[in-house]
């Protein structure tokens, strides 16, 4: 019995994926998709226009300069000695401020900007009068900072907007899709046990939705590396837990196709309009944060967001309800937060093999 | 198991709307045809059959299994809907296939088995095209062929004429024929009442959701005892006959034919006018022919339900 329904559920998701990948309706899944990849090639093309230019200033400046010139200087030193230690500088600019410090009169401020480079670090020197007031370094590769922008992207865009409503618009339309077109008794004049029909039709949805989104991840990845040299990238990568991270991001993806899907496989039977319950899903996953504990457990993004590999640290300032937003007050452990998918996910498929067993054809009526 | 498909006090309500009231039926081998105006439940009654409607009230088996139990009920029926709409994007050979992988069919057989449905509705052809591009009496033929394809006990067809060409319609009746010969169940909803009347072993007769009437249509001619038997005699001396006929009891109206070679007769016990008419053939008149007029569907559709929307 267990070898037919198999047979049976391959069948189905022959059917389903050709219907999945290749529904003109299910275009715009794509195109969310594909906006954090375009994000992060942006940005890495941002950060090698800006790379090129570090390497151009250290290449034009008087003396080949190393990370050890440029921490040798300090506040208060004269133009003079800065020169002499990073010699003429490739880049500058100045300015004249008048600066009153009187009801009739006022000083003349002479400004100067410098910027030196080593090739993979920039320092901006801002001078007043000919001493050193400002020093600014700025690394090329940050990738503390980078991991944390990437982390931010797939936390407040990936996982709540891109696969939230790629998975609503995939899972809800395995039912609903198909009463609208009017084919549903397609499937329910075959000798197949509504229960199976709706396995297949759910793990068609999976893999469907986990090629798009686990696709888009792995492209994110890769655009997110494009810009670092290769030894930043073996350094990120192997010694700096970027292997690690790029696997965990890629199960969470997986995880969270598997937990919205099965929340939207149901909705899809229960709702006419799909708008209502996205909205509602929303709205709970959104206020998630200020849930009592219990409540907070019945969402699938409390447990995602505990399997994230990295924290968005919460910057001095921020407002208490974005704080709470951000940051995953009281985080669960991974094998629980796995478990917890899993279950929430397990109820829904429950109540929807309970509804696909009391669908009627009734096309009249929809 | 039982060897019939059984209503039992069967009630289907959409809402408010009735769909189908207090049904008891017991269909048997053959061809049983639903007839009945639009709107009186024939297509909910193929539904409720199958499984894609559940019964507001009463209970349905088919050959003992109930209607729920879809993995079992399509073993062995196969249903051929009014619904015009198919999945996206398959070809008439897919959309078999399809159908057939999905009831757990190894791939080559339910391949061999697909072309064979096709052979059957004569679509080999076109089996390789969209169903989308296909025309109305396409999209029926393969449509039966899902149906068909199977090779079920019981088949459940809605409409299955409609949009056929004539020749398709013999060809497609023949079918049927066929498949209740082998002793299968062939359940057929129609507005076309001659058709109805050469195909059906039975009839069921549906108004406003009701069974009006059930049974070969004979029997239920003879049950309809407000309308007297109609018979027509077609003899030599008909005018002759017709003023011996009045001297029985039995005739209650005649008329003669427009050819003036018969007699239309009226009568309310059409067995002991058959024996009364004997008498009459031993006195010389010439009877070429006796048959009753008015025992076929039509009849007894306008008998029981009027005229309304009926294609003679």
């Amino acid at each position: 019995m267990t070898r037919l329904w198999w047979t049976q559920v391959k069948a189905v998701i022959r059917l389903e994926l050709k219907k999945t990948f290749f529904a003109k309706r299910g275009l715009w899944i794509y195109v969310v998709a594909a906006l954090p990849v375009l994000l992060f090639i942006a940005y890495a093309v941002a950060m090698s226009s800006e790379q090129h230019q570090t390497a151009k200033i250290a290449r034009d400046g008087e003396k080949r300069l190393a990370y050890q010139d440029l921490v040798a200087i300090k506040s208060g030193m004269t133009k003079e000695e800065v020169t002499a230690i990073l010699g003429k500088p490739p880049l500058s600019f100045h300015w004249n401020e008048r600066r009153p410090i009187g009801p009739d009169s006022t000083v003349e401020i002479l400004h100067e900007d410098l910027h030196y480079s080593d090739g993979e670090n920039d320092l901006y020197l801002g001078l007043a009068n000919g001493k050193v007031q400002s020093i600014n370094i700025h690394a090329s590769y940050n990738l503390g900072d980078d991991a944390v922008m990437f982390a931010g992207v797939f936390q407040f865009f990936f996982l709540r907007l891109a696969i939230f409503f790629g998975c609503l618009g995939i899972f809800m339309n395995l039912f609903r899709g198909e009463v609208l077109d009017r084919s549903l008794h397609f499937y329910f004049l075959a000798p197949i046990r509504r229960e199976v029909l709706m396995a297949g039709k759910f793990l068609a949805g999976l893999l469907a939705t986990c090629t798009i989104f686990i696709t888009s991840e792995l492209l994110q990845t890769a655009a997110f590396l494009w810009h670092f040299n290769p030894q930043t990238r073996d350094l990120y990568l192997y010694h700096n837990h970027g292997l690690e991270h790029a696997a965990v991001y890629v199960g969470v993806t997986f995880l969270a196709c598997i937990g919205y899907g099965a929340f939207f496989l149901v909705a899809g039977m229960l709702f006419r309009n799909p708008i209502i319950p996205a909205a509602a899903v929303l709205i709970w996953e959104g206020i998630n944060p200020f849930l009592p504990a219990l409540l907070k457990q019945f969402s699938v993004i409390y447990y995602l967001k505990s399997l994230c590999p990295v924290e968005i640290p919460v910057s001095p300032g921020t407002p208490g309800l974005f704080a709470l937003l951000i940051s995953n007050a009281d985080p669960v452990s991974p094998p629980f937060a796995i478990l917890g998918i899993l279950v929430v996910a397990l109820l829904a498929l429950f109540v929807s093999s309970v509804q696909v067993r009391r669908m009627e054809i009734n096309y009249t009526t929809e | 198991m039982s060897n019939r498909i059984v209503f039992e006090d069967v009630s289907k309500f959409y809402g408010e709307i009735l769909g189908v009231n207090r049904v008891n039926l017991s269909i048997p081998p053959g061809i049983t045809s639903l007839v009945g105006p639009n709107g009186s439940g024939k297509t909910t009654l193929m539904n409720l059959m199958t499984g894609l409607v559940k019964p507001s009230r009463g209970r349905i088996e088919v050959l003992g299994y109930p209607t729920d139990d879809a993995e079992n009920l399509f073993k062995f029926v196969g249903y051929s809907t009014q619904f015009d709409a198919f999945p996206k994007g398959l070809t008439g050979f897919q959309f078999i296939y399809s159908y057939l992988c999905l009831s757990g069919m190894p791939l080559q057989h339910a391949e061999r088995t697909a072309w064979q449905a096709i052979e059957r509705v004569n679509m080999v052809d076109a089996a390789s095209r969209k169903v989308a591009a296909y025309s109305k009496g396409m999209r029926q033929r393969i449509r039966l062929a899902q149906a068909l394809a199977h090779n079920p006990r019981v088949l459940v067809l809605d409409e299955p004429l409609n949009g056929l060409d004539p020749l398709a319609r013999s060809e497609m009746i023949a079918l049927f024929r066929a498949s209740a010969a082998e002793g299968s169940y062939v359940i057929i909803s129609s507005h076309i009442l001659h058709e109805v009347d050469v195909i059906s072993d039975q009839v069921i007769l549906l108004s406003n959701g009701y069974v009006v009437a059930e049974g070969q249509i004979q029997s239920v001619r003879n049950e309809i005892q407000e309308h007297p038997t109609q018979i027509l005699i077609r003899c030599d001396r008909p005018r002759e006959l017709a003023a011996k006929l009045f001297e029985s009891e039995y005739t209650i109206e005649a008329s003669i034919h427009n050819d003036g070679r018969g007699l239309l007769l009226k009568t309310r016990d059409a067995d002991r006018f058959y024996l009364a008419l004997n008498q009459f053939a031993l006195n010389g008149i010439q009877i070429e022919s006796i048959a009753p007029a008015d025992d076929d569907v039509l009849s007894v559709y306008e008998y029981l339900i009027g005229n309304e929307e009926v294609v003679r």
